[in-house]
């Protein structure tokens, strides 16, 4: 019988009742190949590989690491509950010692979700690894996290969230933004100016296939890693970098998949996007449970892989060793960015496309420059259908006098003119809107 | 007229019921190295006392195929495995003459690469050269295209008495059980195959007409003609008779808890709105996992003969059993001693167990009442954590779909039935610990043959369609042909229990409405670009396991 190395569980959450529409990619079929593999390669018989059921999340899990308006309801139904809560379980089974490692292959995904949410943006309400994160701090104190995201499309939500967190390190790799949807993550998007280089961007051109893309995790996300010393690795592993993916351009394979896991070696990985359902899916979830297990996956491979068609080309080889030169610098000596202050405020003035819900949000952020910690988070935000908002951030490392001046902007919200008011208040664990 | 017998482990039981009403039975000692004389004897002794009657089906629980298993006294079988890419084919291996083949079968039943027959031949001259007279052909995603599987048994069969094809033995995903499954049914095939004919034979030669039925580890029974082709369906089947065995005292129609409290060990079943609640993919034989579907049962290390002592200062009770009980004559109390001392039971010498439980007490610096009461409250503890851990395993079994999550359909035992020597002493103790009322139904002596024979058959058939690649498979009746673009869920549900109607009509079996389940039911939209191409159709129905009838009061 075979053994795993490291004791692994898997939250296998299909949702086969769920879709965002009926053609849409987002869709009831999506994981429904993966069971099968799953299924037909016997992957829980082995000694050491169990399956788990997701938690549901609760709507104060939710506010630890969103602004919902006009509230959580609103923006979140039960499917992104119970995603969210399938990370929260894996989350679990790895900080209880229950499994070393966790893998939830759950869905909606998450990692496009940003702070505030209005509805969805790239097919995702909450940010299911920043829910589980927060959870993860919550319960165990601050610990430093770093989350590899390996989706194809840039990991802008997650982005968001710790943009101001010096403890989180968010490292993503994607096809350049010049290319693909959300068209951002290039170099010079290095963290807030409290967390200067903890935000990593490595865009990578398209055709990018296993020699390239191994290389690229090789020489710039192993060295920040092993210097970063995370005591947690997340990864959201997205799978559609596969060769066969209908909204992408890359040439990753799920040999290239299961190999970037066992060099990555991820105490949490967390499905995201990946839309090759019946072609990539399959392979990809196999090549990375087993991986993550510590089994050998030398034999896993899609039935159709013709590795000579989709091998990059010598040109994208060096345009990739370029960057494996410079782009280690964004984390070692990171370049001063240039920032707003205004009073005492770091401000970003934005405005947020949501493509899936066609909602266009004009945001006001104003980070507080605190002598203490990252600062007090204070967002007004406003859409066409929901009213100016405001919400308060008191981070996990957050010091009393930011949590004091967040209770007071809180109660005056209302005076002050904002139609919802939010404060979520980390070290007073307080999660809580104006009723 | 019903016969019902159950090989045993020490002693075989037999029954002859009419209108649920036992009108002979039998117990004759089992001689495992002669299955059939011992059959024989019990079938010639029941029809001794109901001469003249008509016997419709004899149904027998047999460890026929068990025994040949667990003694290594099974057949060699060549097996020819088409893994594809994914886990190493190579840690399923089972016996000398495992061979992989190329060729790729892919879970839409899509055959990118071939199995290359011509491979086959020198793999299966050396397969002659062991003179191997049955095989193994098991493809992964087989069930869902069967096309490789049959290439390589038809360049197999010249040479071959038997070949277990992995899409006939199990209707189930998982190729690593598959390849179990089958090995073990070509291994135990001539086994069974001759026992087979001699018991028909000697059926005959008591001049009986009847139908013979093989009772299976899922709490059912299958004709003995299917048997024959999937032998290794009749490994286990002693717990599964036991259950039914219950089912037949009492019928139940909620969630209850059965506890069968032997000697050394008590084993725990669990039904579901009263149907028996089976494994989730099958029955594991030594370390290989097999897709043979088996209800779900948990021993316990806590039984009438629990040895209780002082270790180290604290009381123990089991996991082991020192002999029988000292009130039984044994050398060390145990746990129907302890019943014994606190009235909850008078077995056998009394005086013995007050003596046994006496000298624990005194180590324990306590009265021999203090003693036992104890030693009783830490086994109902043991048993009362043992039986939460085994209902929260079964409420964690993973889900897929939120509406399934939300209603979170919890196993809530209304009631626990008990059977075994100690259970009508135990049944006070049960209700307390489990805040649960206990029932120990009046249990006959051959309650497994009672068992054996009320069961029902069952079976079950899996079809999956792929209007898209317009396929239409139900590998359990070798069914693969096209299907139409429109074909709905509907039209699915309707053919597959329909279809399971018929073989069940063609096999003799009644089936009334309800009995036939519909367990799964799905479609899922297949889109390509953003054009809905088709529909992938899963319907999953059985035959439920049940008794014929519950024995008349």
């Amino acid at each position: 019988m075979l053994k795993a190395q490291s004791r692994l569980g898997i939250i296998f959450f299909p949702a086969f009742d769920w879709a965002i529409s009926a053609t849409h990619p987002e869709r009831e079929e999506r994981l429904l190949y993966t069971q099968d593999q799953f299924k037909e390669e016997g992957i829980f018989d082995i000694d050491g590989i169990a399956e788990y059921r997701p938690l549901i999340a609760e709507e104060k899990d939710i506010l630890r690491a969103h602004f919902c308006f006009p509230d959580v309801a609103s923006v979140c139904t039960n499917s992104h509950l119970i995603s969210a809560g399938g990370v929260i379980r894996a989350a679990k089974l790895v900080m209880e010692k229950e499994r070393e490692r966790a893998f939830a292959v759950v869905r909606p995904p998450g990692h496009h979700a940003m702070r505030t949410v209005h509805g969805s943006r790239g097919f995702c309400n909450v940010n299911i690894e920043a829910v589980m994160i927060e959870w993860i701090r919550e319960h165990y104190g601050n610990l430093r996290v770093a989350v590899v995201d390996t989706d194809c499309h840039h990991g802008d939500g997650t982005q968001d969230i710790y943009w101001h967190d010096p403890d989180v390190l968010f490292i993503s790799l994607h096809q350049d933004g010049r290319t693909l949807y959300p068209g951002t993550g290039f170099p010079s998007e290095s963290g807030g100016p409290k967390a200067l280089g903890r935000t990593i961007n490595i865009p990578m051109p398209p055709r990018t296939s296993d020699d390239g893309y191994l290389m690229t995790v090789k020489n710039i996300v192993m060295p920040i890693l092993d210097h970063f010393k995370p005591d947690l690795i997340i990864n959201s592993a997205g799978q559609d970098n596969h060769f066969s993916d209908p909204i992408t351009n890359m040439n990753f394979t799920a040999q290239g998949y299961a190999k970037l896991t066992a060099m990555l070696k991820p105490d949490i990985a967390v499905l995201e996007g990946g839309y090759a359902i019946k072609g990539a899916l399959p392979y990809v979830n196999l090549g990375i449970s087993l991986a993550l297990a510590g089994v050998d996956f030398s034999a896993v491979q899609e039935p159709e892989l013709d590795r000579d068609r989709i091998r990059e080309q010598q040109s994208t080889m060096d345009y990739l060793k370029a960057l494996c030169d410079q782009l280690p610098e964004v984390y070692f000596n990171p370049r001063p960015v240039d920032v707003v202050r205004e009073g005492g405020y770091f401000v970003r003035r934005r405005s947020i496309y949501y493509d899936t819900d066609d909602i266009t949000e004009t945001q006001v952020e104003r980070v507080k420059d605190c002598p203490h910690c990252p600062g007090l988070i204070i967002t007004e935000s406003e859409t066409a259908q929901t009213p100016r908002s405001l919400g308060l951030y008191v981070p996990v490392q957050g010091c009393d006098l930011c949590s004091q001046e967040a209770e007071e902007r809180f109660s005056k919200g209302r005076q002050a003119g904002f139609a919802h008011v939010q404060l979520s208040d980390r070290i007073a664990k307080k999660y809580t809107y104006i009723k | 007229m019903l016969i019902g017998i159950d090989v045993g482990g020490t002693h075989t039981d037999g029954v002859c019921m009419r209108d649920g009403r036992v009108e002979a039975m039998v117990k004759v000692p089992t001689d495992h190295d002669n299955l059939l004389a011992t059959i024989s004897e019990a079938l010639h002794s029941i029809l001794k006392d109901c001469t003249g009657a008509q016997i419709r089906t004899i149904n027998l629980s047999t460890t026929l195929s068990t025994n040949a298993i667990v003694t290594g006294r099974t057949e060699k079988v060549g097996m020819f495995v088409i893994p594809g890419p994914g886990i190493d084919a190579r840690s399923y291996a089972l016996g000398d003459q495992y061979h992989i083949l190329s060729g790729c079968t892919d879970h839409r039943g899509a055959v990118s690469a071939k199995a290359r027959v011509e491979f086959v031949k020198p793999l299966a001259a050396k397969c002659r050269e062991e003179d191997i007279r049955v095989y193994g052909v098991v493809g992964k995603f087989c069930t869902r295209n069967p096309e490789q599987e049959l290439a390589i048994s038809g360049a197999l069969a010249p040479q071959a008495d038997f070949i277990s094809q992995g899409h006939r033995v199990s209707e189930a995903l998982n190729f690593g059980r598959r390849i179990s499954t089958a090995y073990y049914n070509s291994a135990v095939w001539r086994t069974f195959n001759n026992f087979a004919n001699a018991l028909e034979q000697s059926v005959r030669n008591l001049n009986l007409q009847s139908d013979i039925n093989i009772v299976k580890a899922d709490g059912g029974t299958m004709p003995i003609r299917l048997a024959r082709e999937i032998p290794v369906q009749s490994i286990f089947s002693g717990p599964a008779a036991s259950v039914m065995g219950i089912l037949s005292t009492v019928p139940v129609s909620e969630d209850a808890l059965i506890l069968d409290i032997g000697g050394t060990t008590t084993d725990i079943a669990v039904l579901l709105n009263g149907i028996p609640l089976l494994e989730r993919d099958g029955i594991s034989i030594g370390e290989h996992q097999t897709l043979v579907r088996a209800l779900k049962v948990e021993s316990i290390g806590i039984g009438g003969d629990s040895f209780i002592c002082s270790r180290g200062g604290h009381l123990q009770v089991g996991p082991d059993r020192h002999g029988p009980c000292m009130a039984a004559g044994g050398p060390s109390p145990a746990l129907m001693d302890a019943m014994n001392i606190l009235g909850y039971a008078s077995f056998g010498d009394r005086e013995r167990s007050a003596r046994g439980i006496k000298e624990v007490a005194m180590a324990q610096g306590l009265s021999a009442r203090e003693c036992a009461e104890q030693a009783v409250d830490l086994a109902m503890t043991l048993l009362k954590k043992k039986v939460d851990a085994f209902l929260a395993a079964i409420n964690a079994r993973p889900v897929y779909t939120i509406q399934e999550i939300l209603e979170d359909r919890m196993v809530k035992p209304k009631s626990i039935l008990l059977i075994g020597g100690p259970a009508e002493a135990m049944v006070p103790l049960l209700e307390q610990k489990f805040s649960l009322p206990a029932i120990a139904p009046q249990f006959s002596q051959v309650a497994n043959a009672i068992g054996a024979c009320l069961t029902r058959p069952t079976q079950s058939l899996v079809l999956t369609a792929d209007t898209s690649r317009g396929r239409f498979t139900v590998p359990g009746l070798g069914i693969h042909k096209t299907v139409k673009r429109t074909y709905t869920l509907e039209e699915a549900v309707h053919d597959a229990t329909t279809l399971l109607r018929s073989e069940l009509d063609r096999q003799g079996i009644p089936a009334e409405d309800g009995d036939i389940q519909v367990i799964e039911a799905d479609a899922f939209n297949m889109v390509e670009g953003h054009y809905t191409i088709g529909r992938n159709i899963r319907v999953r129905c059985q035959m439920r396991p049940g008794v014929i009838t519950t024995l008349a009061s």
